[in-house]
């Protein structure tokens, strides 16, 4: 046994006490195994997220075409040129405009909801299940629902509307009230998820605190406002970010929701990821949808080193 | 957490009438799709079918190749599932229970890049399927879904709680590492795996974006990008497509259904997480 051993301690490996320390180090910490196991993941990471996100980058300052040869350096060129279109510039204040009112109307109206559930906790779980349907239809479906719902003709909104002597409106028609459309579908969709968010925040916070509040005569009202939103403070940093990330990119509702159909023509309602799947895969001016994909890394990035900061801070 | 009585009575109220409204427009497409033609183009509408029909889901199903694309949905969420497991649990093991250079680096890069979506770097990878001829394939579908960055951050946390002592028990038994991953590891970390399960299928099954970029052949369409093109082009009628809406809806429901205490203690983490 140990005259086995002694070869391998005249190696000049072994000669360096430091290299051999680590190398024993790494052996007791198994790393044979945490590289065959970790190596095939790491490579697999590297391929469908690192490249393709580095790539996006190096293609926006490309003219790149996937069916043309030559694909030519051109600098900034496609940055110039998407302050000159206007369709993206379209895109942008309608996503921009979509975002903001899906995000404060769903994470206010999450709150209010969790806030209130709180009071009634048997049956909060029942509750939070029904909320949470809609979370669990994709998409697609969910923009077929609304689209039937919202039909101009037969639709049952306008049926609704009807009975309070509304003339029938064209929900997806008019380009004042698309807008407003899809936010109610993103609300309805995304509600449910925040709810259950906001709950866990909720169920986090100590009651003594609360109940020393109310022995010292705070209303309902004050202990919201001094205890439970301060201390919620940094989930709904979380969520603000998560649901702005999530509006930002929202492309399959307004696929099916603008879509002609049934007879009625929608009205076009133009959204970032639109435009970069226009540019890219319609057109294949695959370097000038790069760039458009640029924007929103850097609209990302942005979202998360505010709130790495923020969370820094405490 | 508020006891007064008014804000008791005002949270029942307020939350019975938001479930409804909630729950209504699904159920107004489940009553659609049994509906006759004739009935769905009346006004004003009717609530719930006056002759139930199967009509319009033999329609989708018998004259349009939805059942293909149910299969193909199928496919690509059961691959995508399975490679998510096994990447999101072995990666999250490693990062919990070992020591090895560049740990905290690599583990903040993926963390990272988790809250990057899939729409702001597709075009490389459209082009990375393109060059090796792989457009319309399961494999191309299946390929940017093989990991999930919040599956191995959420793995991790899950297998952090399992004591090292045990792992340090079955080393002096003699286990191999992958010994300990199969038999310890998976058993214990079992119902949080069952959690990335779920948001691994639901996500895959309900991706969109990826399956219309490149997917270009009928027969490699998925249910919801089937959904999709039907309600812009092909069809004049509704019946079928709310039909088809529900089909591609129960599968998500069945799953929730089952599995809704997993899923809601998954969603609990990510939360806490922030």
């Amino acid at each position: 046994m140990s005259g086995a051993a002694q070869p391998l301690a005249a190696t000049p490996f072994a000669q360096r006490p430091g290299l051999r320390r680590t190398w024993l180090q790494m052996r007791r910490n198994h790393i044979g195994f945490v590289v065959c196991a970790l190596g095939p993941i790491l490579a697999l990471f590297v391929l469908i997220r690192i490249y393709p996100i580095v790539e996006t980058i190096r293609l926006s300052f490309y003219n790149y075409n996937i069916t043309q040869r030559r694909n030519p350096f051109i600098g900034f060129t496609n940055y110039i040129r998407l302050f000159d279109d206007d369709p993206f510039r379209t895109a942008l204040l309608n996503t921009i405009g979509f975002s903001v009112l899906s995000v404060i109307f769903t994470l206010a109206l999450a709150l209010a909801i969790a806030i209130l559930l709180r009071s009634i906790e048997p049956a909060a779980p029942t509750f939070e299940l029904l909320f949470y349907i809609p979370v669990v239809i994709p998409w697609v479906p969910a923009a077929v629902i609304w689209k039937w719902i919202y039909d101009p003709a037969y639709g049952a909104l306008n049926y609704v509307l009807s009975g309070f002597g509304v003339p029938k409106l064209g929900w997806l028609q008019e380009p004042t009230l698309i807008l407003y459309a899809i936010v109610v579908v993103s609300v309805w969709k995304l509600v449910g998820y925040f709810i259950v968010i906001y709950g866990v925040g909720l169920r986090g916070i100590p009651e003594e605190l609360l109940e020393a509040a109310s022995l010292d005569g705070a209303t309902a009202r004050q202990k919201l406002v001094y205890i439970v939103l301060p201390l919620l403070r940094p989930i709904i940093l979380f969520t603000v970010v998560t649901c702005t990330i999530i509006c930002f990119n929202v492309f399959a509702p307004v696929y099916v929701l603008t879509a002609s159909s049934q007879g009625a023509p929608a009205y076009d309602f133009k959204v970032v990821v639109g435009e970069i799947y226009q540019n890219g895969f319609v057109f294949y001016h695959m370097g000038y949808a790069g760039a458009q994909c640029v924007v929103v890394l850097l609209f990302v990035m942005s979202l998360l080193i505010v709130q790495f900061l923020a969370f820094r801070e405490k | 957490m508020f006891e007064e009585r008014s804000i008791r009575i005002t949270a029942w109220v307020a939350c019975t009438v938001l479930a409804l409204f909630t729950v209504l427009p699904f159920v107004w497409i489940l009553a659609t799709a049994f509906k006759t033609a004739a009935e769905i183009n009346l006004w004003p509408p009717t609530f719930l079918p006056h002759a139930p029909t199967m009509a319009n889901f033999h329609e989708l199903l018998q004259e349009t190749p939805f059942l293909r694309y149910i299969f193909n949905s199928l496919v690509i969420a059961t691959g995508s599932t399975v490679s998510i497991m096994l990447t999101s649990s072995l990666a999250g093991f490693v990062f919990a229970k070992y020591r090895f250079p560049l740990r905290g680096p690599l583990f903040m890069l993926i963390l990272a890049s988790a809250i990057i979506p899939l729409e702001a770097y597709m075009v490389p990878l459209y082009i990375m399927v393109f060059k090796v001829r792989m457009l319309n394939t399961f494999a191309a579908l299946i390929f940017p879904l093989m990991i999930m960055t919040f599956g191995v951050f959420f793995m991790r946390q899950v297998i952090m709680s399992i004591p090292d002592d045990l792992l340090e028990a079955a080393r002096i038994d003699g286990a191999s590492e992958l010994w300990i991953y199969l038999r310890i590891i998976l058993y214990l970390s079992n119902s949080g795996l069952m959690a990335i399960g779920v948001f691994a299928f639901t996500q895959a099954w309900a991706n969109f974006i990826w399956p219309l970029v490149v997917v270009s052949s009928g027969d490699m369409y998925t249910t919801e990008l089937g959904l999709a093109e039907y309600q812009r082009a092909f069809f004049t009628e509704y019946g079928p497509i709310a039909a088809g809406a529900v089909i591609s809806v129960v599968p998500m429901l069945i799953v929730f259904a089952l599995l809704r205490r997993h899923i809601m203690q998954g969603i609990a983490t990510s939360g806490m997480k922030g």
